[in-house]
């Protein structure tokens, strides 16, 4: 049987960016947050609040790193494209056996592996730190949603960064500050509450990190998904309008640089 | 549809964004399993036409067709058939290996065959020292050595060579050309751009040297040089002992005979340039003759697929 165009797309991504460099930002950095972060906070948080129930500070973390991965794939995906523009790989590879439509679900399936592999990991991690968390088919579901659409998102959004930039250092300093502004800036590490600085709690109410962490800790932190079907919303028509873009962006681009 | 060519273009033009004309009304008709050579200074259009071919440009007006099938109409298609080397170094960041077993698995080689074939491009490249090391460490001329191999590794009716030589040595350059030339024995045909004209002298069936988004003049490297390499030189070596101011003379004397170009003395030799020298080497002879000048050898020499470049570039 024959394996089709975008799966072995997706095979040579894999190969091609399994370096320890890209094994360590994918897991290595969220996991130092979570263990050297996470227990450090713990000893001075006592607990924090989630839909009423009050939960250890890793627990409450743990969400945030999970939901993290989807934002590290998808930055991850976004380089794929980026590095195959600038090393002439992307040119090679479309005149081969394949469609421009087979190298981008190539990328998605890709960033999507990423994103479960690296969540299943952090999961595991928490689940030996933290105790264990609610993991019911309602919550697995909306967990499994919410890192598909996080992921498709993200790596819409560092596509689209693909696109438009061209110089190395340009790509690298804007990911970098996209990367750490959309994870600070969030509720992946800290709860929003009346005393957050308006302008803080703002920003995180437009990242969509703050949404997928929502969805996530609701769902595996107190199992009470009934109250994220808002945010599961916003969420989707954000990633359905961002991928319009990438996608519209992607079929317009050049492959001759 | 026109299948008696594997590559056939009638009126194609390429306009860029800016204006730029990069092929110009360009007819091509590459027969099946011929080498053909596309010469030409750099911005003459070579490239632009195998991105066209390869379908990675869309043309912006007349007929291109590969394999007989249309490149704007059946891209998928073609792309599935041919093989493409481009100018621009290009491989995955991982190790020379794994760049050929990833090549080969993204072609559907299956794996006894990949194995075998890499194993044999390894050897035939010599990339068999450099096989664990990442793509991004090794030379330059090892990269191009690996993006050759690599092409290599997947059944393909028709491959495009984008000046697949730069950077290599002597040696290495011959193996490639020689392997070249093996693979179009055995059924492939090769669309093959060099600025190195001795390449193109030592592989090509035909040769086209473009100028300006157009073929200038196209044929064998015998007739190119038969056409444009009429202007041939002769080396005469003097015997003896002669005095200078006589063998002045006597370059003076041929220069003034109809059709010379020009004679010019160097030490005891005697340079004489001009068209269908063959014809008025009695000629020039009798002007030794006269002047009691003996001649130890006359040598007639071929003019170089350079000089024929040059002049058809440059006319």
């Amino acid at each position: 049987m024959k394996t089709p165009s975008f799966i072995r797309l997706a095979i040579r991504n894999i190969v091609v960016n399994t370096d320890p460099g890209t094994i360590f930002f994918m897991l290595g950095l969220p996991a130092f947050y979570f263990l050297v972060l996470g227990t450090m906070f713990q000893s001075i948080i006592p607990g924090v609040t989630v839909n009423g129930s009050v939960v250890s500070y890793t627990k409450f973390l743990a969400p945030g790193i999970i939901g993290m991965q989807a934002l590290t794939a998808g930055n991850i995906g976004g380089s794929m494209l980026w590095s195959d523009r600038r090393w002439h790989m992307f040119e090679q590879l479309m005149v081969g056996p394949f469609r421009r439509l087979d190298y981008l679900l190539g990328i998605l399936v890709i960033s999507t592996v990423f994103t479960f592999g690296g969540s299943a990991i952090m999961l595991l991690l928490a689940h030996f730190v933290s105790g264990a968390f609610i993991l019911t088919a309602p919550s697995l579901a909306f967990t499994f949603m919410a890192l598909i659409l996080g992921s498709f998102l993200f790596t819409s959004v560092f596509l689209i960064i693909a696109i438009l930039v061209r110089t190395l250092q340009t790509y690298n300093v804007l990911t970098i500050l996209i990367y750490f502004f959309l994870d600070f800036a969030s509720t992946a590490f800290y709860p929003i509450t009346n005393a957050t600085p308006v302008a803080l709690r703002d920003i995180s109410m437009v990242n969509p990190l703050s949404y997928i962490t929502n969805i996530i800790r609701s769902s595996i932190d107190t199992g009470y998904v009934s109250s994220v079907l808002t945010e599961s919303l916003i969420l989707f028509v954000t990633t359905v309008v961002i991928m319009f873009i990438s996608l519209r962006m992607y079929s317009r681009l050049k492959t001759v640089a | 549809m026109d299948s008696d060519f594997a590559v056939y273009t009638k009126d194609l033009v390429k306009v860029y964004d800016g204006g730029k004309v990069a092929v110009d009304k360009l007819n091509l008709e590459i027969k099946y399993n011929e080498i053909y050579g596309l010469l030409g200074k750099n911005g003459a259009g070579k490239s632009t036409t195998i991105k066209i071919l390869t379908t990675l440009m869309n043309p912006t007006s007349g007929e291109a067709q590969v394999l007989g099938m249309d490149v704007r109409k059946r891209a998928n298609a073609i792309r599935k058939r041919i093989g493409v080397v481009q100018q621009d170094e290009s491989f995955d960041f991982t190790t020379v290996e794994n760049n050929l077993k990833v090549y080969s698995m993204l072609w559907e080689v299956d794996r006894e065959t990949a194995k075998t074939r890499i194993n044999e491009m390894m050897d035939l490249f010599d990339l068999e020292e450099v096989r664990k090391k990442r793509a991004f460490e090794i030379s330059g001329g090892q990269k191009k050595r690996l993006q050759v191999a690599r092409e290599f590794l997947h059944d393909m009716d028709l491959v495009f060579l984008d000046e697949p030589t730069v950077g290599m040595d002597p040696e290495m350059r011959r193996r490639v050309l020689d392997y070249i030339t093996h693979r179009a024995h055995g059924g492939l045909t090769v669309l093959f751009t060099t600025q190195i004209l001795e390449e193109a002298d030592y592989i090509c069936d035909r040769i086209g040297i473009m100028v300006n988004g157009n073929i200038r003049a196209e044929g064998t490297s015998k007739f190119l040089k038969e056409k444009f390499g009429k202007l041939k030189e002769i080396h005469v070596r003097l015997s003896g002992d002669s005095n200078k101011d006589e063998k002045q003379k006597v370059v003076d004397e041929i220069s003034s005979i109809d059709g010379i170009e020009e004679a010019r003395l160097e030490g005891d030799s005697v340079f004489v340039l001009g068209y269908e020298i063959s014809k008025k080497i009695a000629k020039i002879a009798m002007v030794f003759e006269r002047h009691d000048l003996g001649i130890e050898s006359m040598e007639s020499s071929e003019p170089s697929l350079d000089e024929v470049f040059l002049k058809v570039v440059n006319s």
